[in-house]
């Protein structure tokens, strides 16, 4: 009997499992598992007759489970379905499934993400152009900024229902799409580096004798750096720290005209 | 002075710098000036008047900061008078503070800059009194004062 079956969908695919459930006229409950994802089909008389995966249920429930490409299956044979919301029988299910998966595929190439962006196309596709309320929606939407993601979340639709829509004004040709710059990278901080460490070394040194280096180790921690690693825009606070240290007025002032004279020259 | 206030100026992001005396006259501003003379001298009277409220509560400053969306203001007590500097809020606020350290430093050490100074020389606590202040500020320096 198929009490206590189990296995993984990577063997023994879905639609197979349920096509060899059906022929034995099963009744029970098939718990599906992939990774953090689960779901349960229920079979009454070898027919499916219920879906639940997550907040789906029903029919969609059933085609985002028969998608899965792999993961664990286990059969508990006389569970009963809470309710019964598909009467299609299982070759119908399965083909549903099978054209579905096409046409995400199919929209997942056209809108890879729901960072995608929108805008109306400039020239009509034709003469003529007739269009869907539901596509209309969106329409009223695109302004050349609005992701696919913010008009899912601005039409109180799921990410899938959304993609649908603009996956149909962009084969009837009334929208274009592109994929969102991606901001351009930081310019990487100049370094201080080590010439920059030997003239300030002398300067501080001049002003506070031997002790120069290790006033200038704690001050280059004290800011969160190493000499190695301390930018040059960090100088200005540096010079102002190790300047503290310097109880005489005249080397402090002196010590200070020097750094803001290093400081003004441009950077290497 | 001058020279001073220019070599502040130079500073990238600062607008300008001027110096107060005790009651809030300009002793010497940068060229054009920053602010209206009669804004200068307000802030200068009440930032004169804060250091006094400052160092009669227990916690002596010689440096305020203000921070705005637009701008920036440094205030340092140099004793006679205070040093203003307006700047971006983008400055390098280490630069400015060296810069305004080696101005006052060259006034100290310039006999003609001190003896402007000393012209200029007003006791702040003789400023703080009931007919200076308003009500409120009055009463809460009367609080501070008791301290």
């Amino acid at each position: 009997m198929a009490e206590g079956l189990s296995g993984s969908l990577a063997q023994l695919p879905l639609p197979d499992l349920l096509k060899m459930l059906g022929a034995g006229g099963q009744t029970g409950r098939l718990e599906l598992t992939s990774g953090l994802d689960s779901g349960d089909i229920y079979l009454a008389a070898g027919a499916v007759v219920h879906a639940e995966s997550g907040p789906h249920w029903g029919e969609q429930a059933f085609m985002r489970l028969v998608g899965w490409p792999n993961g664990q299956f286990r059969f508990e044979s006389g569970d009963e379905p809470p309710e019964r919301t598909i009467d299609k029988p299982l070759d119908a299910l399965v083909a549903e499934s099978v054209r579905a998966a096409g046409e995400r595929d199919a929209m997942r190439r056209v809108i890879p993400s729901m960072d995608t962006l929108a805008r109306l196309s400039r020239k009509a596709p034709g003469p003529v152009v007739t269009i869907e309320a539901a596509d209309w929606e969106v329409l009223a939407l695109i302004d050349g900024h609005v992701s696919a993601g913010e008009i899912g979340t601005l039409l109180g639709v799921d990410d899938y229902e959304a993609v649908r829509r603009l996956y149909r004004l962009r084969m009837a040709g009334l929208i274009e799409l592109a994929t969102p710059q991606a901001p351009a990278a930081a310019p990487a901080r100049q370094l201080a580096g080590p010439q920059f460490f030997q003239a300030f070394t002398t300067a501080v040194a001049a002003a506070l004798g031997p002790l120069a280096e290790i006033i200038i180790d704690d001050a280059v921690e004290d800011l969160g750096f190493t000499r190695s690693t301390l930018p040059r825009d960090a100088i200005a606070s540096l010079a102002e720290r190790v300047s503290t240290e310097i109880r005489d007025t005249d080397k402090r002032v002196r010590f200070q005209q020097t750094m803001l004279a290093m400081l003004r020259q441009p950077a290497a | 002075m001058e020279k001073g206030l220019d070599q502040i100026n130079a500073v990238p992001g600062v607008g300008g710098s001027f110096l107060c005396d005790n009651r809030g006259d300009v002793i010497v501003s940068s060229d054009p000036a920053v602010l209206a003379t009669v804004t200068m001298n307000t802030i200068g009277r009440e930032v004169g008047r804060a250091f006094v409220a400052l160092e009669t509560a227990g916690q002596k400053a010689s440096r305020i900061e203000f921070a705005y969306d637009t701008w920036r203001l440094l205030a340092l007590d140099i004793g006679d008078a205070v040093l203003f500097v307006v700047c971006q809020p983008d400055a390098s606020m280490a630069m400015v503070r060296m810069s305004a350290d080696v101005a006052i430093g060259g006034w100290q050490t310039d006999s003609a800059a001190r003896k402007r100074l000393e012209r200029h020389r007003a006791e702040r606590r003789a400023l703080v009194n009931s007919t200076q202040l308003d009500q409120g500020s009055w009463s809460s320096w009367a609080v501070i004062a008791s301290r």
